[in-house]
């Protein structure tokens, strides 16, 4: 990422795999938008609140939508969500959730939380293309998000 | 004579009207002024008074002219005793009246006293009462009371003591003053006014002298115009005052007023004072007086009477009191003889006296029934240890020595014994309890009192109660030693108890412990599912995945057989992925806690179809679901069960011609048995069993795709519920699956 500043999607994923098909299902639906892919919650924290390695970053660039996945090493997916929710700066980013199985637990949890959406990672690629075109349009097209 | 005898009774009430009239006088301060004025009497003063022409009889003039009548006589008299020279105007009424409040005169002879009068005047005794009364035409019919004279016209002398009295009483608003009587009884006789006023006795001499005759007096009381007639001096000459009533005095005492009154009036007219006076001044003055002086002398009478009644009255009491205590000193001293003899007979204890020698003094009747005799007379002098106290229970005689009682008279100790004989007259002897206390007199012991009884009841009772004492006590000795055994045995139990306790207590903690390490167990089982949920799947995304970037990216480099390869990676990873998903779910319902909640099995089998059953399956099938009556269970875990015997039904059915699927139940008394029916590919009977196992399959994966799970779960599902489920089915002739659920959950 040549630029920290312009990012627009950030994936916080730690399989590089599941990582490389979200790219891929992004690109495969011309979303074509700066993306940045943290692996764990750490660093997606560091990067949202300009900490560590991203301490250089400008606190008024945020990004238009953050994928999380739940499982992650570190810090995990709700903790994440729930500093992100709780921050002023960063509670009206718009965050999709990752998950493995519909049937998690974990899911409510999340919407306690203020999740805006969830995607599950089918093991059917085609699906999973499918669901990141609606999401992606609706969230990064559709939704505006007030400037602040 | 009845004449002189008013005229007597006349004098003696002046007498005694001036006697009091002293008093007064002398009980005032102006008494003393007046007493020193009329130390000076004697000179002779001349004085001026006036009198009426035509007041017949008492003032009037006569042929020459001259001053006459009985006041006018009165007066002279009364002044001439009081040594005063008097000269005398004519004039009327009413300017006389006015020279004497001026002082132009000095007195005048005859003057009404009046309350209105008495502020400008002074006046003497009175020495004439007279009585007013209202005059009028004898025709006149229609005046019987004062009251009639309110509308009628009143004719009376101006300034006279009527027409004062008239306006007082307000007798009539229509009053004409006149200057003289005769001028009103003229008026009177002439029609000019309805009645007149004035003196009784005046009013008809002055009649008679005017030879009117149709004029007369009513017989109307008028109580207020009784008038006393007196000489009037102005007020405040209390010398001339004490004068007139000094002279007064002497002329009624000397008999010259009875001489005037005789010559003016005759024996005929007793107007001054009526008997009814004489009485009233009887009732008022002399009986009060006579009945006080009475009162009084009784009063003091009584009192000596009494102080003497009471005198002897005491010397009697004193004298019968005394009498009295004697008598009764003498009772008592008899009584309280008899007393103790009585006392000493009444009580059920036998008492005897004895003497210094120990000889029967004196013995009381219980005594003597108890000894067995029958009168004092056989011990009274006897020596009493001889007697009855001889000889020891033992049959040993008893000598006198040894003797208790002996002992109280020589020492002079009380004693009390409880464990002796005393013997009877007959012989015989019997168990006693006695006292024995000596009898002092000047310090000496003179002989002693024994009180004695028969114990031989209480001993025998006293035996018994011991005897009842061992046998209670070795009862009470024999159920101790029952309860002891008893409680030793309940202590082993009590032991015992304590024991299982303990085991129960260890078994408990063990049980505890296992649960603890089971939770573990199941919590590390929940990481498991976690991680198989979460990780496991992740490697067949990629696989899956990446497969379909080979076909998209590499097509063209890949023939059809590696195009193939790659399908069939893709369709297990996908396989994979549906085996994890079951497993999951199957995890899920073992662990899950069950939420009862009244469930409509119709509708949810209904809907269960709905899910299960794609577009094409919805118009192919034949579904018939009757009558499921609603259960207790877990909503969510049912709809699980609907979900998998559905689509079994559904599966299993799709390569056959019909497709029917019919659901129905049964409702007996404890459960409800609820059963689906299909017309597929059925099962052979003969693997009934492994039809709910895990993993287990009785088709081919290429006959019919499937995890072997879906059955397991429906099987745990019901057992988790209380019920039971089971399968009937015959290859191609369809498979049916009953589960039971017991109603009460």
């Amino acid at each position: 990422m040549d630029n920290i500043n312009q990012v627009e999607i950030l994936i916080v994923e730690d399989n590089p795999s599941d990582a490389e098909m979200a790219l891929r299902a992004f690109k495969k639906n011309n979303l074509t938008n700066k993306i940045l892919v943290v692996e764990d919650g750490e660093e997606a924290l560091n990067y949202l609140f300009c900490k560590g390695q991203y301490a250089t970053k400008t606190k008024e660039s945020r990004p238009k939508i953050i994928l999380l996945d739940l499982k992650l090493p570190k810090i995990n997916g709700l903790e994440v969500l729930k500093e992100i929710k709780g921050h002023p700066d960063t509670k009206i980013i718009p965050v999709i959730v990752l998950t493995s199985s519909k049937e998690e637990s974990d899911i409510i949890e999340s919407y306690q939380l203020g999740v805006n959406s969830y995607i599950v990672k089918p093991v059917d690629f085609e699906k999973f293309v499918e669901a990141v075109r609606d999401l992606g349009f609706y969230w990064l097209l559709l939704n505006q998000l007030p400037r602040l | 004579m009845s004449a002189n005898k008013d005229n007597l009774q006349f004098r003696i009430i002046t007498l005694a009207l001036l006697m009091v009239a002293h008093l007064i006088a002398f009980s005032s301060p102006d008494t003393l002024v007046a007493h020193n004025y009329s130390i000076s009497y004697s000179t002779f003063d001349t004085i001026l008074i006036g009198s009426e022409p035509d007041y017949p009889p008492y003032c009037i003039v006569d042929e020459d002219g001259q001053p006459d009548g009985f006041s006018i006589e009165l007066f002279m008299a009364a002044a001439k005793a009081a040594g005063l020279q008097v000269k005398i105007k004519i004039g009327i009424w009413e300017v006389i009246k006015n020279e004497l409040a001026d002082g132009k005169i000095d007195a005048l002879p005859l003057v009404g006293r009046t309350p209105e009068r008495e502020e400008i005047f002074g006046f003497t005794l009175p020495y004439l009462k007279l009585h007013g009364a209202v005059f009028v035409r004898k025709d006149t019919k229609d005046i019987h009371s004062l009251r009639d004279l309110t509308e009628k016209k009143l004719i009376i002398m101006k300034g006279d003591n009527a027409d004062e009295y008239a306006r007082r009483m307000n007798l009539s608003e229509d009053i004409i003053n006149t200057n003289t009587f005769e001028e009103a009884f003229q008026m009177l006789a002439n029609g000019e006014g309805d009645a007149v006023i004035t003196q009784r006795i005046m009013g008809l001499r002055l009649l008679e002298n005017m030879e009117i005759s149709t004029i007369k007096p009513l017989d109307i009381q008028l109580p207020e115009f009784r008038q006393d007639f007196c000489f009037a001096v102005k007020k405040g000459n209390q010398k001339l005052l004490n004068q007139l009533n000094e002279g007064l005095s002497v002329v009624i005492a000397n008999d010259t007023y009875q001489q005037i009154y005789f010559k003016w009036f005759g024996p005929a007219i007793k107007e001054e004072l009526s008997t009814e006076d004489i009485v009233r001044i009887a009732l008022f003055i002399f009986f009060p007086l006579v009945i006080i002086l009475v009162v009084l002398w009784v009063l003091l009478l009584r009192k000596e009477v009494k102080r003497r009644t009471r005198r002897l009255r005491n010397e009697i009491t004193n004298h019968k009191n005394t009498w009295h205590e004697l008598t009764l000193k003498q009772e008592k001293l008899a009584a309280s003889e008899d007393q103790i003899r009585l006392l000493l007979d009444s009580t059920a204890e036998g008492i005897y006296g004895i003497d210094e020698n120990g000889d029967c003094t004196l013995i009381n009747k219980s005594a003597i029934q108890i000894l067995g005799y029958e009168s004092d007379t056989e011990i009274i002098g006897k020596n009493m240890h001889n007697q009855i106290h001889h000889t020891k229970v033992d049959g040993s005689p008893y000598p006198k020595n040894e003797c208790a009682i002996y002992n109280s008279l020589i020492q002079g100790r009380g004693a009390h014994v409880d464990d002796e004989v005393l013997w009877k007259k007959d012989g015989s002897n019997f168990q006693a309890e006695y006292y024995s206390y000596p009898i002092q007199q000047h310090e000496k012991v003179v002989g002693a009192v024994v009180t004695f009884w028969d114990i031989t009841e209480k001993k025998r009772t006293e035996k018994e109660l011991i005897k009842l004492t061992e046998e209670l006590e070795l009862t009470v000795k024999k159920r101790t030693a029952e309860l002891n055994e008893k409680v030793l045995k309940l202590d082993k139990s009590q032991q015992a108890m304590l024991f299982m306790v303990e085991d129960l207590n260890r078994i408990t903690a063990e049980l505890k412990n296992e649960r603890r390490k089971l939770e573990l167990s199941n919590k590390e089982l929940e990481a498991f599912t976690y991680s198989v949920s979460h990780d496991l799947r992740a490697p067949m995304r990629a696989i899956n995945g990446f497969s379909n970037f080979l076909l998209e990216d590499y097509a063209d480099k890949l023939d059809q057989e590696g195009r193939r390869y790659l399908d069939t990676i893709k369709k297990n990873a996908i396989k994979m992925d549906k085996l994890i998903t079951d497993l999951l779910s199957l995890s899920r319902v073992t662990k899950a806690d069950l939420v009862y909640t009244t469930v409509d099995m119709e509708q949810m089998a209904t809907r269960a179809f709905e899910d299960m059953a794609t577009t094409n399956e919805k118009q192919d099938f034949n579904l018939k679901i009757i009558n499921l009556p609603s259960i207790k269970g877990d909503v969510t875990l049912l709809t699980q069960v609907w979900q998998n015997l559905i689509g079994n039904a559904l599966k299993y059915s799709s390569n056959s011609i019909e497709k029917n699927i019919e659901i129905t139940a049964t409702d007996s008394k404890n459960e409800v048995v609820y059963k689906i029916s299909d017309s597929g590919a059925g099962f052979n009977e003969k693997y009934k069993d492994k039809l709910f196992g895990m993993f287990q399959r009785l088709h081919r994966d290429n006959e019919f795709e499937g995890t072997g799970v879906g059955l397991a779960i429906v099987k745990r599902i019901i057992i988790r519920h209380g019920g039971r489920v089971w399968a009937e089915g015959e290859v191609g002739q369809g498979a049916r699956f009953y589960f039971a659920l017991p109603k009460q959950s």
